[in-house]
């Protein structure tokens, strides 16, 4: 029987790789996303978890053991967050042109400077670029259902990549909610076991690595893995709707949309602030204001074609920035470039711009998705943004 | 064309000077549960308690010439209390004495 | 949206950092079983690893589905648990609060002897005294509960037990019967919530 427990992301997490039979864990402690290594050590150390788990010295060792591990044919499992998953940076490239599919748990948080524990995408947006799988998980519960879905989506034969498996530090990672834990016979039937492909390290067959290529040769290696990207939305669509099947979910494999079925105005969002959005969305249609909300699933690979679609139906979009890209082409964080190229085809268009808000862990309260909201609905009136980006609780004029 | 809360204001580069002498965004005063209490006429000055002492919180008046206690800062590990050579400091529960408020607004 | 009802718990780090988290989660589960919407959840920003320091675990209860749960802390507490009495002379531990609030102390103390404290008592309705150290002897040390992890020792072997005794007496957010369905040291929330002395501050 499924059991409803009350978890925090962290320890979400850590149940779901445990229920995933990983076999190689490689640990270094950052808060926040340390609390899932404190959980799956507990695990092995009790017997309930049969994996390797090994000490790195530091994150760039942590993925160049599941590299190894990786490579040889285990399902390994790593994690960090912030200036960790910088430090690890070297390896990113590595790990997905080698075809492993590692999976990396991340509680982001900010970068530095300074130290700040609180959450913000940049820290792995900044690898967007590696070629690896990347999504948010809204609360505890989805943590727990994506880390199933990406090593599903990641191992299918057709993919074979690495995913960062992305949640907010202390928000989603620290705070319990309510989480349905599904029988490990659910999991079995979702997730075969790992079944590497012709390329794992054998004894009887030895592999190189990563060998030196001639300059005519790079870009046939990137183009294996820009297919791979192709190909990979059919896959995704499969996982998803498996897991539907067999759990009882009921999720959109890459964009979810919350009431707008006749919306002007619509959030783009991605992440733990989406339960905040909710909450405002339906306050604001309390006060006559056709607003929605549009939650991003993926990141990479990002869903172009859904975007399009689905935010032309607006007259005006907020994209909701919880990282930052500077000096990028909007002058602000990463998604509004790619909602705006998403929409550059599309035969009608909305005015779009962003709001920074949620940097370095703050919180973002009903009344700055309201202040959102009333500059999108003036926007939309104007028939032009005044500028791209906005600067929550710091804009000089209260709108 | 911001407007910058001045409680949540950043240095430029989130470069700030060094604390000299104290470190007043660090009070830690408010961390003991026990306190030590000195007798002067066993002190022998030997400087123990300010040796040991990992926060500095025993110093000497040298004019007095007696070992002078802060308050502000010690945060009742009483290491100190276990150091001394002349058995001239005693553990105090801080609840009994009504000096050493510390009462911060945020702990830091 | 509903009113919010926040507790403060105010403990102190690594030697009483579970019993505050126990006192927290026992409140948030004891009043999960009337059927509230409830949080409960560790101050993020007060670094729990340093023996003694003074942190913050908070319980929020609602009737009805709490929409700021991502608040990082209780602005507004109506109810403050200091599980060490020594934190009333380190912090302004009523701070935020509105009016009519309950003080709870783990202390062999007096409520008079509290309040000597206590410049700002005039937002008290009540201050509640248990000497749950003298009930239940020492307090439990664990990790497994820290930074989101899922406890393993169980709630309420400890000093959290009388003082959430206390918390039941003192306040009408949760009952002794339904804590005792949450609590493993049963014994020792009855005799903490007898043992409880409170004081109505005028």
């Amino acid at each position: 029987m499924a059991k409803e427990k009350t978890l925090s992301g962290c320890a979400a997490s850590a149940l779901a790789v445990k229920m995933a039979k990983v076999d190689v864990i490689c640990s270094y402690p950052i808060r926040p996303y340390t609390a899932t290594m404190m959980e799956l050590s507990k695990m092995v150390a009790d017997g309930e978890l049969d994996a390797e788990f090994v000490h790195g010295e530091g994150e760039h060792a942590q993925l160049s053991v599941c590299y190894g591990a990786s490579a040889a044919g285990a399902r390994t499992f790593t994690g960090s967050s912030g200036v960790g998953v910088t430090y690890a940076f070297e390896t990113y490239s590595p790990i997905s042109g080698g075809r492993l599919p590692v999976q990396m748990m991340i509680a982001d948080r900010a970068l530095d400077p300074p130290g700040d524990f609180g959450s913000e995408h940049t820290d792995v947006m900044s690898a967007r670029d590696q070629g690896w799988l990347m999504g948010w998980a809204e609360t505890p519960q989805e943590a727990f259902d994506n880390h199933l879905i990406n090593y599903r989506i990641g191992e299918d034969k057709r993919v074979m990549l690495p995913q960062f498996v992305c949640q907010d530090g202390y928000f989603v990672s620290h705070i319990p909610n309510k989480v349905i834990v599904p029988e490990q016979a659910q999991v079995d039937e979702f997730l075969p076991p790992y079944s590497p492909g012709a390329h794992v390290l054998d004894p009887q067959k030895p592999m190189s690595h990563g060998p030196q290529i001639r300059p005519d040769q790079g870009a046939i290696m990137d183009l294996q893995r820009a297919q791979a990207f192709l190909d990979l939305p059919k896959v995704v669509r499969e996982a998803v709707a498996d897991f539907n099947r067999i759990f009882g979910r009921n999720y959109s494999p890459f964009v979810e949309e919350y009431m707008t079925e006749d919306a002007d105005l619509a959030f783009f969002i991605q992440g733990g602030h989406t339960l905040t959005a909710r909450h405002a969305v339906k306050h604001l249609r309390e006060q006559g204001l056709k607003v929605g909300l549009v939650k991003l699933r993926f990141l990479r690979p990002f869903p172009t074609q859904e975007v399009g679609e689905i935010l032309s139906k607006f007259k005006g979009v907020g994209v909701i920035e919880t990282n930052t890209s500077y000096g990028g082409s909007m002058r602000g964080g990463s998604l509004l470039g790619e909602v705006r190229a998403s929409l550059y085809d599309a035969a009608k268009r909305p005015v779009t711009t962003s709001f920074m808000a949620g940097l370095g862990g703050d919180v973002i309260p009903l009344k700055d998705f309201y202040w959102a909201a009333k500059i999108l609905a003036q926007a939309v009136k104007a028939g032009k943004v005044e500028k791209t980006v906005y600067w929550a609780g710091l804009e000089e004029q209260a709108a | 064309m911001f407007n910058i809360p001045k409680e949540s204001a950043v240095p430029f580069g989130c470069v700030t000077p060094a604390p000299v002498g104290e470190q007043p965004m660090m009070i830690t005063g408010n961390w003991r549960e026990f306190r030590p209490v000195i007798d002067n006429e066993k002190c022998n000055l030997c400087l123990n308690c300010s040796v040991f002492c990992p926060d500095a919180c025993w110093q000497m008046n040298e004019a007095e010439d007696e070992m002078v206690w802060n308050a502000k800062y010690c945060k009742g590990c009483l290491i100190c209390v276990n150091e001394c050579s002349h058995d001239a400091l005693t553990k105090a529960y801080e609840l009994d004495f009504p000096d050493g408020v510390v009462r911060l607004e945020k702990p830091f | 949206m509903a009113h919010v009802h926040e507790i403060t718990i105010w403990t102190r780090g690594v030697v009483k950092d579970k019993e505050g988290r126990d006192v927290a989660n026992g409140i948030a589960l004891a009043a999960d079983r009337t059927g509230k919407f409830t949080q409960a959840f560790d101050n993020y920003v007060d670094l729990p690893d340093r023996v003694n320091v003074p942190l913050r675990k908070y319980a929020r209860i609602s009737d009805q589905e709490i929409e700021m749960r991502y608040e990082y802390e209780n602005a507004t507490p109506e109810v403050v648990v200091l599980v060490d009495a020594t934190i009333v002379k380190g912090m302004n531990v009523l701070r935020g609060m509105v009016k009519d609030g309950v003080l709870v102390v783990n202390t062999k103390k007096t409520p008079e002897e509290i309040l000597e404290f206590v410049p700002n008592k005039h937002l008290l309705k009540a201050v509640a005294c248990v000497d749950a150290d003298g009930i239940c002897g020492t307090s439990t040390v664990d990790f497994s509960g820290t930074e989101g992890g899922v406890d393993t020792v169980g709630l309420g072997a400890g000093l959290a037990a009388p003082i959430l005794g206390a918390v039941a007496k003192a306040t009408k957010l949760v009952s002794v019967e339904d804590l005792a369905a949450v609590v493993k040291n049963k014994n020792a929330l009855f005799r903490g919530h007898e043992a409880t002395v409170v004081k109505l501050v005028s």
